[in-house]
């Protein structure tokens, strides 16, 4: 990360590389918040992590074969989705246990790649704690392009995922597709993870998508709301932070998770007072 | 909420539910034992009989909710494993209001989840369709809580916002399992009144699970009485409920049932 201490707030906006975290971290959050509500609602968050995890092997493999690390990352995400939907409706697992299957399995196959092409290198440890302030043209064409994608599928079904988030049996009597559009949802969350990844990388991933959710709940608000909430309070989180870390120079990562979490304090005090 | 067609029906459209020879057993146990009986439009039904009778496990069947074990259920005259039309058809469950008090949705977001189906699938609700919820917060007299959280209602306001939610679809049939359980007397009157307006003005058939047996024997056109053995009556007025409820409820059962009071009370 370059040094930045003596850097007011708007010379940081003259900067390109700042450009690209702002928007490909706006865009990227967004979705992320969005997606963040209706899991932390089917209490899923852990599939954040576990997909997270799996996405390990894919950046490994990505490496070693010197191709894209996000392609990989994305190929194995979605494997591992498909997994734990078969694991779980054939009764193989229950959802916790095969995303704690899949989640072990990744993470070995990324181990095991590494060890293989003889050990960590700093670009891997970019993906394992992120590195938005480094992302390229390609990067961010590729996070936005994804994002809009994200914000498209969540606004075109957004009905039917509540429907089926608030109660999923009543959905299906009313001919909802629910298995497919469930696949469909759990798929979104890969594809997001993956995105989400280049900026605050795969051990912080939960958090972006998590914390938003939880502290647009603290508002009791209508559901609409909510998702308003949400998504602004992931999008505040990652462009203060963003600022923050680049005019202390300390993990954007870290600061970034801080803000949100800071605000999830201020939203549950307001909530106990309120 | 719109009239349901009821022109051209011939004698054999008129059968809203039959069921012949149902066998269903739940853990190895045989639950309901053949049962067989049928509802036309426009009846109002009670299920009633002792817990654990095999109520619910009744309603779930009929539903195709739980598998069979034989006979036969046939919704709109069409057999339940290949029936389709799910849109004429209702239900709230005994566990509806049991949902996370915390989840962030309101009366009218509640309600107008009725209303998603596999038409409107992937496009916003039109403005005929807010109508249509906005008319069944209405009926269920909730305009004043449609803002409100459905979390924060009393037992009571809950159910009559998931009854909202059931007939925004504008079922042909609804079944409701205990929808008044834990909710007080007065309460519970104005609901069961409610569900008359449904069913003689809408000309909805109704099916009710049910603890209130003045409820049903006062309001209602039926009654299912339910403990493994399921016998089927007419209610006529000045007939005496103990001779059907004993069946159920075995041969020391006395319900002492003023039908004068149901004049005052009920009408």
């Amino acid at each position: 990360m370059m040094p930045l201490v003596a850097a007011s707030f708007l010379d940081l906006l003259g900067y390109q590389f700042f450009q690209y975290a702002l928007v490909g971290g706006s865009v990227a959050t967004l979705a992320c918040a969005w997606i963040g509500l209706f899991l932390v609602l089917r209490k899923e968050s852990m599939l954040v992590d576990g997909i997270a995890h799996t996405a390990f092997g894919g950046i490994a493999m990505g490496f070693f074969l010197g191709v894209t690390p996000l392609v990989p990352a994305l190929i194995i995400s979605i494997f591992a989705v498909l997994a734990i939907t078969y694991m779980r409706r054939g009764g193989l697992a229950q959802s916790d246990s095969a995303i704690a299957v899949m989640l072990a399995l990744g993470f070995s196959t990324g181990l095991i790649i590494i060890s293989l092409a003889g050990g960590f290198n700093v670009e891997l440890f970019s993906y394992l704690f992120g590195s938005i302030l480094t992302i390229s043209l390609t990067d961010l064409e590729l996070i936005a392009g994804l994002s809009i994608f994200i914000i498209l599928f969540m606004t075109i079904f957004y009905k039917e995922l509540l429907a089926l988030t608030f109660d999923e049996e009543s959905s299906r009597l009313t001919g909802i597709p629910v298995e497919a559009l469930s696949l469909a949802f759990n798929l979104i969350v890969a594809v997001t993870i993956v995105v989400t990844i280049k900026i605050i990388g795969i051990i912080l991933v939960v958090a972006l998508i998590v914390i938003p959710a939880l502290s647009a709940l603290q508002f009791r608000v209508s559901f609409r709301k909510t998702m308003l909430a949400a998504v602004i309070v992931g999008v505040v989180s990652m462009v203060s932070g963003l600022f923050l870390s680049a005019v202390y120079n300390v993990a954007t990562s870290g600061i970034i998770v801080f803000t949100a979490v800071g605000i999830f304090l201020v939203s549950a005090v307001y909530n106990r007072l309120g | 909420m719109g009239q349901p067609s009821l022109s051209g029906q011939s004698a054999v459209g008129d059968l809203v539910l039959e069921v012949e020879s149902l066998n269903v057993s739940r853990g190895g146990a045989l639950v309901v034992e053949d049962a067989s009986f049928s509802i036309r439009r426009k009846d109002y039904v009670g299920i009633v009989g002792p817990n654990g009778g095999g109520k619910t496990t009744l309603l779930l069947a009929i539903l195709g909710m739980i598998p069979k074990q034989s006979g036969a259920i046939r919704l709109f005259g069409e057999p339940i494993e290949s029936f389709s039309a799910w849109e004429k058809v209702a239900y709230v469950s005994q566990n509806a209001i049991n949902f996370d008090p915390s989840f962030p949705l309101t009366v009218k977001e509640l309600v107008a989840l009725g209303r998603v189906n596999r038409r409107n699938l992937g496009r916003r609700l039109d403005k005929g369709e807010w109508e249509e919820v906005e008319r069944a917060i209405e009926f269920m007299g909730m305009v004043d809580l449609s803002g409100r959280r459905v979390g924060e209602l009393s037992g009571g306001q809950k159910q009559r916002a998931f009854v909202a939610k059931a007939l925004v679809r504008n079922p042909e049939v609804i079944f409701l399992d205990e929808p008044v359980a834990g909710v007080d007397a007065a309460t519970q009157e104005k609901f069961y009144q409610k569900m008359s307006d449904l069913n003689g003005r809408m000309g909805i058939t109704i099916l009710i699970v049910s603890h209130d047996l003045a409820a049903v024997f006062c309001r209602m056109s039926k009654v299912i009485c339910v403990n493994r053995e399921v016998n089927v009556s007419d209610i006529r007025p000045g007939q005496d409920p103990n001779s059907i409820l004993r069946k159920a409820y075995g041969e020391h059962f006395h319900f002492v049932f003023h039908e004068h009071k149901c004049e005052g009370e009920f009408r």
